[in-house]
């Protein structure tokens, strides 16, 4: 059953009109705002809900001109994305109404959020890929948006711009990656596409009746560009995904309120990247394979990389919030590597472990913003014993936390066993030096069993003396939090059909061909496997090393502290080359002098054009074009004629003298369109050069009589700039003339224009005029003359207040 | 320029003859564009030359005062400016007559189009109306287009009379 | 057809005006621009077939075998009203430069804003 294009189009627009009514509501509202954009989002996954399983492909007619469409398509990645962007989102906007009570700029932080809600619903939903590159990147500017919410402060802009710097950046890698599919799929399709999936003409095909994505990898092996497009989509979804070496700009985009942190760095925009890979998974990954080529060492090396370094990096942070930002990055990474394994295990990691972390990774930051809020600090250090204080929220934690350990029964243990699955199967098969694959996610998996235990310890041990008075958390903080929490538990309890039920197709999203009675199904261990035994060592080896937290916190730190090993060094450096070569630069190109300009350009204009001639051999076949001189004497003689007036008006001794020889030019130049049959023209330019006399005149008559000494040197210089250009434009001439068009549309006029021969009182299809170059201007072309019209307007426009108000703006 | 001008006797009794002929002419080319050389741009310069031949020979008051009658602020600007807002007299004057010509012209040329639109057919869309056989003329067309020349003739001439007038008025 | 004579004039026309366009006193650089935009209306014109008769047909469409493409002179009328206005601002603006700085040199214009 397909899905109700109305109902999807509505949950891609509401958000923005939403959004655009929020200075409206607000002024209404105040504060209550929260619950507005609540409501939208409500609206939103009650829409999405509405289409559940209706599975298919919407296309909206956009610039049909163009072949430009929308093409909407749902499926159960898609549908998971959608969820948590609106799902998670009512829950934000409603903790928003907590934690933001009292915080300047509310209409600008909840305009900004639910257009990201909508950009995100985009990304998930669209599948045109330039429409996806847009929608990817206006989540990359929500998200510069909302880290710098606290204008003022410094920390905050420095985040992100970091964050902006470096997602856009690697959205553009991936927009050259989509530019290339386009490209190739015209050689395998009629006609290019940028539709990834769900039509006939799209790169992968509709899942189970066409598939293109076979001969689609084929010709990217031919062309030689299959690794450049894996690699610079990998860019875009580790930039966004935060993976090693980009995640840098995840634990500083922690400046941002903290329900920003919970929505967009763990639960959604993050999730953008792992997304993509999930969504290009089909078309590169074949069936029955154990390792696609190039794709699974690709992303598993990064994933399990990105997995390992964040989760000890965690280890080593001190904040709360900076603690789940690394351990966000380190479960992308197991995500990412998940769906890098090529066989259907892997598939079945991604897609289930996407949902697992979005649950418990939000609700740990809600807990860490009514911490923050409560006691004042998020530094680790200062914080413990807070069962006392806020026993519910102590209970919301351990629920979350156990999740993210990978504790059995809780629902982060299946998607790990998945990965050890994965990891275990590829090594098993392919032997050697991939067993390392299972040790490095065991290792991994031990610091996010550190973590999260110690995340979860800041509500048990000692209560440090010097923590204060700490509140009671508002309901409108504690209920959206309380609300995570029962859905990790309804995850962790109801694993067995959940994953039968809805992860099912959100898995299959991510497979190009299911196999025959597959069905996606997780349940606890009954016997000693060796993911099981994998599981065991994690925990057992977590619990070991527990007590001996601080000693690696410290030795973890003192690694980051060295120079050479932190991106953050590079990034920094980096930055600072780039502003001090701006900076440089203009000295040398932005002289504040014309002449500079002039001469670069138009040099630079030359050399491409000669270089251009000379590369495209036009030059030989030129020498024989030249068949000698067949101009009649009179024109040759006019031009001869205005070329010497060229020459006065170079060497004229004055203003006066300059003008009166830039009139020769002009008029020997209507006498050539007399003589080159185009007698309106030569009336106009005829007229038009006294006009332009006059006005010269009056000009003169005000400014001094200056001209400015030639220097020699300059001169010669000049010179050979000019002799240059003059070159260009002579082969130029040579070239054009020398080639012989079709004269298709100057026929089209000559026959449209004047009166037909057979024809009735009404002519409305042709010109009916005989002045066909008039007829072009008030008919065929009209709107092009009454923009014409308009500039002349326009130009009358400037000069009265070039000189009519001139006053005006020191006299204001 | 100034109004002491030191022109001869015999600039101003030719320049007196022509402009009326360079006038005539001017609109004879606008008229019969569709048809022959001509239409609205080259009949637009062709009349702001011959207001320029005025100008140059009699002086800006001559033209507007005596030609154009509009009792002016702009060009005797210099002397009124302590009293009046300068930029008022100067958009009240002369200028601001030229200027609402273009305006004219650029109303004319666009609700022309939109006429168009009325009729069904694309914006800026022209038809003949041809009528063969008729005594004493023989021939007569009418093109609508030519209301969208009138447009552009006005456009050109306030425009370029505009762009003389505050240059002159300096 | 080839137009040896056109390019070597245009390419003439062209080195002038780039020469002027290189200099420090702006009313040559005024020049210079018109000179350029001359040299590309005929240029135009030149593109568009100099050879055939002027491009006005009689009734019923006859007589057309080898005008001149009226296309580009279309595009080239325009073009010269709007190189008047143009030319027309390019010169107020001289105007003003002036009276705003007191010096129509480039150089020392550029000069004077860096030590401001």
């Amino acid at each position: 059953m397909q899905p109700d294009s109305a109902v999807l189009l509505a949950v891609l627009a509401i958000p923005f009109v939403g959004a655009a009514l929020v200075p409206l509501v607000h002024r209404v509202l105040g504060e209550r705002t929260a619950y507005y954009a609540a409501t939208i989002a409500a609206l939103c996954s009650g829409l999405l809900i509405s289409q559940y399983e209706r599975w298919g492909t919407v296309t909206v007619e956009w610039i049909p001109a163009l072949d430009v469409s929308l093409v909407l398509y749902l499926d159960g990645l898609a549908f998971l994305i959608g969820l948590l962007a609106s799902g998670i989102g009512v829950l934000v906007f409603i903790y928003s109404g907590g934690y933001m009570h009292g915080e300047p700029g509310q209409a600008k932080y909840y305009t900004t959020l639910l257009v990201f809600m909508g950009s995100m619903l985009g990304v998930a939903l669209v599948v045109d890929l330039l429409s996806l590159f847009v929608f990817w990147e206006l989540t990359s500017v929500a998200s510069f948006l909302l880290i710098g919410h606290y204008q003022r402060a410094d920390r905050s802009l420095y985040a992100s711009r970091k964050a902006m710097f470096i997602t856009v950046s690697g959205g553009l890698f991936m927009l050259i990656g989509f530019l290339l599919l386009g490209h190739i799929s015209s050689f395998v399709l009629d006609g290019s596409t940028f539709t990834l999936i769900g039509t006939e003409q799209s790169l992968i095909g509709i899942p189970g009746e066409v598939t293109h994505a076979e001969a689609i990898r084929h010709e990217l092996v031919e062309r030689g560009l299959f690794v450049p497009v894996i690699g610079l989509i990998a860019i875009g979804a580790a930039t966004k995904s935060a993976q090693i070496p980009f995640h840098i700009w995840l634990p500083d985009a922690m400046e941002a309120p903290t329900p920003v942190s919970a929505f967009l760095h763990s639960a959604t925009m993050v999730k953008a990247g792992v997304y993509l890979i999930g969504r290009f998974r089909p078309l590169f990954v074949p069936e029955h394979v154990f390792a696609a080529e190039v794709w699974t060492w690709l992303f598993v090396g990064l994933g399990l990389a990105t997995m390992t370094i964040a989760a000890m990096l965690a280890v080593s942070a001190t904040d709360i919030k900076e603690l789940l930002a690394y351990s966000t990055a380190s479960h992308l990474g197991l995500i990412v590597a998940g769906f890098g394994f090529a066989e259907t295990v892997g598939a079945e990691t991604g897609a289930f472990h996407i949902l697992n972390h979005a649950a418990f990774k939000a609700t740990l930051f809600l807990v860490a913003g009514i911490i923050a809020h409560e006691a004042g600090t998020r530094s680790i250090d200062a914080l413990g014993g807070l069962r006392h204080d806020m026993p519910i929220v102590a209970a919301i934690t351990a629920v979350a936390s156990l999740s993210m350990a990978g504790i059995p029964p809780f629902n982060g243990f299946y998607s790990k066993e998945l990965l050890f699955d994965a990891a275990w199967e590829t090594a098993h098969h392919f032997g050697g030096l991939t067993w390392l694959l299972p040790v490095v996610a065991v290792f991994g998996s031990i610091f996010t069993f550190l973590y999260s235990i110690r995340f979860l310890w800041l509500f048990f041990g000692d209560r440090p003396t010097e923590l204060g008075e700490i509140h009671r958390p508002p309901l409108a903080m504690l209920l959206p939090a309380g609300v995570l929490a029962i859905i990790v538990l309804v995850l962790s309890l109801g694993a067995a059909p959940i994953a039968h039920d809805f992860v099912n197709p959100i898995v299959k999203s991510s497979l190009i061909a299911t196999p025959e009675g597959y069905h996606f199904s997780v349940h606890l261990p009954h016997a000693l496997k060796p993911p099981v035994l994998m599981s065991v060592v994690t925990i057992a080896g977590g619990i070991a090393m527990y007590p001996f937290y601080d000693r690696l916190h410290h030795g973890i730190r003192r690694l980051r502290s060295i120079a050479l090993l932190s991106p953050n060094q590079y990034y920094d450096r980096g930055i600072t080359g780039i502003a001090h070569v701006s900076d440089v630069v203009p000295r040398y190109v932005q002289t504040d002098l014309m002449r500079t300009y002039a001469a670069v350009v138009m040099s630079a204009v030359s050399v491409f054009a000669l270089g251009g001639y000379l590369l495209g051999g036009t030059g030989t076949d030129l020498t024989e074009a030249v068949s000698g001189v067949n101009l009649a004497l009179p024109i040759t003689i006019i031009l001869a004629v205005a070329v010497v007036g060229a020459l006065a008006v170079d060497r004229a001794p004055s203003h006066i003298a300059g003008v009166l020889t830039l009139s020769i030019l002009g008029f020997t130049v209507a006498v050539f369109y007399v003589l080159a049959s185009a007698p309106d023209l030569a009336l106009t330019q005829l007229v038009i050069e006294t006009l332009v006399l006059v006005l010269f005149l009056l000009v003169l008559d005000r400014l001094p009589a200056f001209y400015g000494e030639l220097r020699r040197g300059r001169a010669i210089l000049d010179g050979l700039i000019a002799s240059g250009v003059g070159l260009t434009v002579t082969i130029t001439v040579l070239v054009t003339t020398a080639a012989d068009p079709s004269d298709g549309i100057a026929h089209f006029f000559v026959e449209k224009a004047p009166v037909p021969a057979e024809h009735g009182t009404l002519i409305t299809d042709a010109g009916g005029g005989n002045n066909i170059v008039n007829v072009i201007l008030v008919d065929f072309r009209a709107l092009d003359t009454m923009g014409e019209i308009s500039v002349v307007a326009m130009a009358a426009l400037a000069i009265l207040t070039l000189i009519g108000m001139r006053n005006r703006g020191e006299r204001a | 320029m100034s109004s002491n001008n030191q022109t001869t006797v015999i600039v101003r009794t030719v320049v007196r003859s022509v402009v009326p002929i360079i006038v005539l002419v001017a609109i004879g080319l606008l008229l019969q564009g569709h048809n022959f050389p001509g239409g609205g741009f080259i009949g637009g310069v062709l009349t702001v030359t011959a207001f320029a031949l005025v100008y140059i020979t009699y002086g800006a008051e001559y033209l507007s005062q005596n030609l154009l009658g509009i009792s002016d602020g702009s060009v005797a600007r210099r002397e009124t400016q302590d009293v009046l807002d300068p930029d008022e007299a100067f958009f009240s004057g002369t200028v601001g007559r030229y200027s609402a010509v273009f305006g004219l012209g650029l109303a004319l040329a666009a609700g022309g189009g939109l006429g168009a639109i009325a009729f069904g057919e694309p914006f800026l869309s022209q038809a003949v109306l041809y009528f063969d056989h008729i005594p004493v003329f023989g021939v007569i067309e009418l093109a609508s287009a030519l209301i969208f020349d009138l447009g552009v003739y006005f456009v050109v001439v306030g425009s370029l009379l505009t762009i003389l007038a505050v240059v002159g008025n300096e | 057809m080839t137009e040896v004579v056109l390019a070597i004039v245009l390419g003439a026309l062209y080195a002038l005006g780039t020469f002027l366009v290189l200099r420090r006193d702006v009313v040559r650089v005024v020049w210079g621009v018109t000179i350029i935009s001359q040299a590309t209306n005929v240029y135009l014109v030149t593109m568009g077939g100099i050879h055939g008769s002027i491009p006005i047909v009689s009734h019923g469409g006859g007589g057309h075998h080898a005008v001149t493409d009226p296309l580009v002179q279309a595009l080239v009328l325009t073009a010269i009203v709007i190189g008047f206005g143009t030319t027309a601002l390019a010169l107020v603006l001289t105007y003003r430069l002036y009276q705003e700085h007191g010096t129509l040199d480039l150089q020392e214009l550029a000069t004077t804003e860096e030590s401001q």
